[in-house]
């Protein structure tokens, strides 16, 4: 169901949603909102939970930056119950992670609305930083605007790989979702997929349109071109290893590894100097820091299926490695195994949370 | 690869669940069911208590193969480990393929606590293939 608020249009996108979300905390549909806003000074933007509607200016969701996976904010901020209804205004890899970690019993989702909106992509941090300076005094509202419009006239290919790749750019499972992409004003639309979500804009005045199709002929667009990009192999996976410096950011930053203590821990990994030199000593030498295969693949076998490709992984590598794509394949041809898709419904059960009687017989046999 | 792979004797881990497929190597072993030495046995709990990051580690480390041993579907002590457990390994295999690792060097077996003799009977038929597939490149990679 797609909705039209009064009251909302504003004289862009940015200041449209801000208008809406005004609406939701003066409505007190909502006690508090998390969403991205741009520091005054510093050239970046970061999540601020914001409970005062006069604090909304200068929220910038659209800025081509994206520091975190914020469903690690999520899963900080709802970890003991609270009587506030809080939303979150996620990207849609945000959204999908936000989910999975609902399922993973790692956030409390009873007082979370999560708002999804049409991402355009981001740029690695550094880039953005340094498109940013080189922008000559348009701003960083100016900047983001102008990003936006050259996302709609199709260029995106200096953009982070994992967006480049990515086909679930729309927060389509998100409690609602914020659509401005195929708005041919500077309106934007709000699309209701949940109960929860009709409870949101519960009160405002608004009225209910058809199906965007000027929207949906956008998307399909993108969609065609972005799974032409999605590539199915890892050529090198053993030589992307070797640059491997196992400083454990990508797992740091990655929103699927939830796991308290951690099995890939060096004090889980049994290392002393004695064991080093004997495993030296049975293959003649070997490389330091060791295990670096070990740990990717493990990880990959921990998180793979619910990966959501956002692609912070690889901004975190100080190494360069193009984790991105490198999860991104894994990813699919797990979750291509059993039709799952992280982060599309709270129904899907966790693929190995669950099984099938009947199926996977070739696992259970080598055939020569 | 491949080479001298007749006179090589290939070593294999096997991850045995207690109740099925391990009472099932005892039994060939009670019973003197002859069976090749290749096999080296670590018991489980049940296969669905097995982390991958074990298999890999042991094919890393140059294990030539890994067998995973467990009740067959529907017997599980704990009702339904051995099917999550397939689901781990199926998650295993591909990610193996994606990363050019040979998958074929894992199997799958429901091997119950009577079973002594297909027991001997699946060690034979993996030691074999593993001798026609060749040694583990990886036991002497040491870039990883
Ligand atoms: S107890 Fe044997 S597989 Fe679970």
């Amino acid at each position: 169901m797609v909705w039209k608020i009064q009251g909302v249009e504003g004289e862009n996108y940015l200041e449209s949603i801000k208008n809406f979300l005004n609406q939701l905390l003066k409505s007190k549909n909502v006690d508090a909102v998390l969403v991205p806003k741009r520091f005054p000074d510093g050239n970046n933007t970061a999540q601020v939970l914001i409970t005062d509607p006069g604090k909304l200016d200068d929220i910038d969701p659209l800025a081509p930056v994206q520091m975190v996976n914020s469903a690690q904010i999520v899963k900080e901020l709802t970890k003991d119950p609270v009587k506030e209804k809080i939303a979150s205004v996620l990207r849609p890899c945000e959204v999908r992670a936000t989910i999975e970690l609902i399922k993973l019993k790692q956030i409390l989702d009873a007082r979370l609305y999560i708002i999804g909106y049409d991402c355009p992509g981001v740029y690695n941090v550094k880039d953005y930083i340094e498109k940013l300076e080189k922008s000559n005094g348009i701003g960083k509202e100016g900047f983001t605007l102008s990003y936006v419009n050259s996302f709609l006239s199709g260029k995106q290919d200096t953009i982070r790989e994992s967006c480049q790749l990515c086909t679930h750019f729309t927060g389509n499972s998100a409690d609602i979702n914020i659509a401005w992409v195929g708005s041919n004003s500077s309106d934007v639309f709000i699309e209701v997929n949940s109960e929860k979500g009709q409870s949101l804009i519960e009160g405002l005045a608004g009225e209910k349109i058809g199906d965007l199709i000027e929207r949906n002929q956008k998307i399909n667009k993108i969609l065609d071109e972005r799974k032409k990009r999605q590539e199915n192999e890892i050529d090198d996976f053993l030589g992307f290893m070797q640059r491997c410096i196992r400083c454990y950011n990508c797992r740091e930053v990655c929103p699927l590894c939830y796991c308290k203590e951690c099995l890939l821990k060096p004090e889980k990994m049994g290392y002393s100097s004695d064991r080093y030199l004997r495993r030296a000593t049975k293959k003649g030498q070997i490389k330091m820091p060791v295990d670096t295969v070990l740990y990717h693949l493990t990880k990959i076998n921990h998180m793979a299926f619910s990966c959501v490709s956002c692609g912070l992984c690889e901004q975190a590598c100080p190494m360069d490695i193009p984790l991105g794509r490198i999860y991104n394949v894994f990813g699919r041809k797990a979750q291509a195994l059993f039709d799952y898709e992280p982060g599309r419904s709270l129904d899907d059960e966790l693929p190995v949370a669950t099984f099938k009687e009947d199926e996977l017989k070739e696992i259970e046999d080598v055939k020569e | 690869m491949g080479k001298n792979s007749v006179d090589f004797e290939p070593k294999i881990i096997a991850f045995l669940c207690n109740w099925c497929a391990y009472a099932g190597a005892d039994l060939a072993g009670t019973s003197r069911t002859q069976y090749p030495s290749n096999i080296r046995i670590i018991k489980l709990m049940c296969t669905g208590a097995l982390d991958p990051t074990y298999v890999i580690k042991v094919l890393l480390e140059g294990a030539d193969g890994v067998l995973i041993g467990g009740c067959h579907p529907g017997d599980c002590h704990y009702i339904n480990g051995n099917y999550k457990a397939r689901r781990r390994v199926a998650i295993l295999k591909s990610s193996l393929e994606t990363a050019g690792l040979e998958s074929e060097r894992v199997w799958l077996r429901w091997i119950s606590a009577s079973e002594g003799v297909y027991f001997a009977e699946t060690v034979k038929e993996m030691v074999e293939h593993i001798k026609k597939l060749g040694p583990n490149p990886l036991k002497m990679e040491w870039a990883i």
